[in-house]
């Protein structure tokens, strides 16, 4: 509009035109298009990695809005490096029951299932230095929980042992991941489920309701012991009180009868007839009213014992 | 005039592109990189950018990242003539690209030649070993991971002299034994657990005895000593009771007599007991004869 109303416009839209044509105007436009298409995004819970003719030039780009080469000279890869990532090995379906099978130092069979955690430690390793990393760290588990299960007997494997086989499996395992160098830190391994197979599963109950009988037949002989002996501590308590009883009584019984023999004795050697008199009399005054009496002549020589005869 | 310039122009252009594609090459950092000239390996690269090479040599690339192979499970006889089903998993690396080129060509040949030469050293392995060499409590004996690092250096050599392939690690993943043995090893297994189960029995039964005599014997025990102990102090009690009664009653043995035979009376006479009298005795003299006795003032 401007330039018609300078009044020369045709001049003008034919020098645009073979400009455009040159690729004076296009080119330079298509050049910044081209080195805008460079920007990139990384989203805040990942990492990017960016390559540039195939090498890394940049391994652990932070979230944010970047500029590299656009493609095909870089190339921009995202990773969520702070995710824990999880495998389950065994029973799970993908795995066909047997697989996830192991014997024991005993010869016994176990089924067990085993979940790997484990999350990126270094990206660009994670990215270029293995083909499958999961199927790495599955296998160093694996390998790891056969070589762990054949050094330990089933019983400790289900029972005490589980604790010190998970160690020992995330050690290992851990050894060989670290010697694969992909870029993976193993965070934990987790015996899941570790149990006999279906058909002896039966068996292992038995075993187990035993364990129960066995603790219970002691408990029940412990609870007789507990009965029986505070019982005999107590009656052996009450004879030994007895005995002290018994033991005062008669010493005392002696003493006061002593005291007593005593005072009368001394009595007695100051007024020997009298005392010997009054206590015989005394006696008599007590027993003779109580018994059946029969008083008979000066000379008793023939006495009739019929006719003392009570009636 | 002005087209066939411009055209010109576009066609050096062009010319000069084709030339800087064909005398250049990138390296990933996954790959190792041969650089032929009419099919002959001239260099290998490993280093991951951008190269210069002449336009008319051409590029073969291989991955140089580490595989994993799994070759499945296979049967395998011990010494000792135990069947056990083995599964192992390799992890290998082209080392020498030049070779695998010339020998192996993919990954896919490379892992029937895996294959091959894992399972024969491990066979020839296994088979130098009694089963209780793998399943042991004897950490000196459980020779699981021991086995796979014997197979895997003697497999290496092999394969890198040959493939030019590294095999890194050799896992054994899984022992077991084979599917038509398994009814006999549950069989054992079954045996084995009421065994154990049989054994928990006894020995609780075993245990409860012995508490139960324990008990039993400290009963007996305690009674025991407390009968002695108790009898000592009664004993103790009557040895006391007549030291006192003799101390007191030797002052005056005639009296104590006369006196114990009056306390004697008092018990033996009550009322079933009739008594005949004599009329001249001394307690009824005076009743009989009515006179004061001889000596009375």
């Amino acid at each position: 509009m401007v330039l018609a109303d300078l009044g020369e416009p045709p001049v003008v839209r034919r020098t645009i035109r073979d400009r455009v044509r040159d690729g004076r105007v296009i080119a330079p436009i298509a050049v910044i298009a081209y080195l805008c298409s460079g920007v990139y995004v990384v989203p805040a819970d990942q990492q990017a990695v960016v390559v540039r003719w195939g090498k890394v030039v940049d391994s652990r780009v932070p979230a944010g809005v970047h500029w590299t080469w656009p493609s095909p000279i870089a190339r921009v890869y995202r990773l969520r490096v702070r995710e824990t990532r999880r495998l389950t090995l065994g029973l799970d379906g993908v795995d066909p029951l047997n697989r996830s099978q192991f014997l024991t130092a005993d010869r016994n069979v176990l089924n067990i299932r085993l979940v790997v955690q484990f999350a990126i430690s270094d990206p660009a390793a994670y990215l270029f230095r293995a083909q499958d990393v999961n199927a790495l760290v599955a296998n160093a588990a694996r390998g790891a929980l056969a070589q762990a299960v054949a050094a330990r007997h089933v019983d400790d494997l289900l029972t005490t042992e589980k604790v010190a086989v998970q160690e020992r499996v995330q050690a290992l395992a851990e050894a060989t991941v670290v010697r694969y160098e992909c870029g993976v830190t193993l965070l934990g391994v987790v015996l899941d489920s570790i149990a006999p197979p279906d058909d002896v599963v039966e068996a292992f109950r038995h075993v187990a309701a035993a364990r129960e009988d066995g603790d219970r037949i002691v408990r029940e002989a412990e609870s007789y012991a507990n009965g029986v002996v505070p019982v005999a501590r107590g009656a052996a308590a009450q004879r030994g009180e007895e005995a002290l009883a018994y033991n005062t009584q008669v010493v005392n019984t002696a003493a006061g009868d002593a005291a007593r023999f005593s005072g009368i004795a001394d009595e007695y050697a100051k007024a020997p007839r009298e005392t010997a008199t009054r206590l015989y009399l005394e006696t008599m005054d007590e027993v003779l009213p109580k018994i059946d009496k029969t008083i008979v002549g000066a000379d008793p020589k023939a006495v009739d014992l019929q006719f003392v005869k009570k009636p | 005039m002005v087209i066939t310039r411009a055209y010109l122009r576009l066609s050096v252009i062009a010319l000069a592109a084709l030339l800087v594609w064909l005398s250049t090459f990138t390296v990933s950092e996954t790959d190792v990189v041969i650089v032929t000239l009419f099919g002959r390996p001239m260099r290998t690269s490993a280093d991951a950018g951008l190269h210069l090479k002449w336009p008319f040599e051409s590029v073969l690339r291989f991955d140089r990242r580490l595989m994993v192979y799994d070759p499945g499970s296979s049967e395998f006889l011990t010494k000792d003539k135990k069947n056990l089903v083995i599964g192992s998993a390799v992890c290998w690396r082209i080392v020498d690209p030049g070779r695998f080129f010339q020998t192996v060509g993919d990954a896919t040949g490379a892992e029937m030649r895996l294959h091959d030469l894992v399972w024969a050293t491990l066979a020839a392995a296994i088979g130098r070993l009694d089963l209780s060499d793998l399943l042991s409590v004897d950490p000196d004996r459980a020779h699981v991971q021991a086995i796979g690092d014997r197979v895997r250096s003697a497999a290496t050599v092999e394969t890198e002299r040959r493939f030019g392939i590294a095999v890194v690690d050799l896992q054994l993943k899984r022992i077991n034994f084979p599917e038509q043995n398994k009814y006999a090893v549950f069989a054992r297994m079954r045996a084995e657990r009421d065994r154990i189960a049989k054994e928990y029995r006894a020995k609780g039964e075993e245990l409860a005895i012995k508490i139960r005599a324990e008990a039993d014997r400290q009963r007996s025990q305690l009674l025991a000593e407390a009968y002695r102990d108790a009898e000592k102090l009664k004993g103790e009690g009557d040895a006391e009771a007549a030291r006192v009664y003799g101390q007191a009653y030797g002052r005056n043995p005639q009296f104590y007599k006369f006196l114990r035979t009056l306390e004697s009376y008092k018990k033996i006479l009550n009322e079933k007991t009739s008594i005949i009298l004599s009329g001249d005795s001394e307690l009824l003299k005076l009743l009989t004869q009515g006179r004061v006795p001889d000596g009375a003032r």
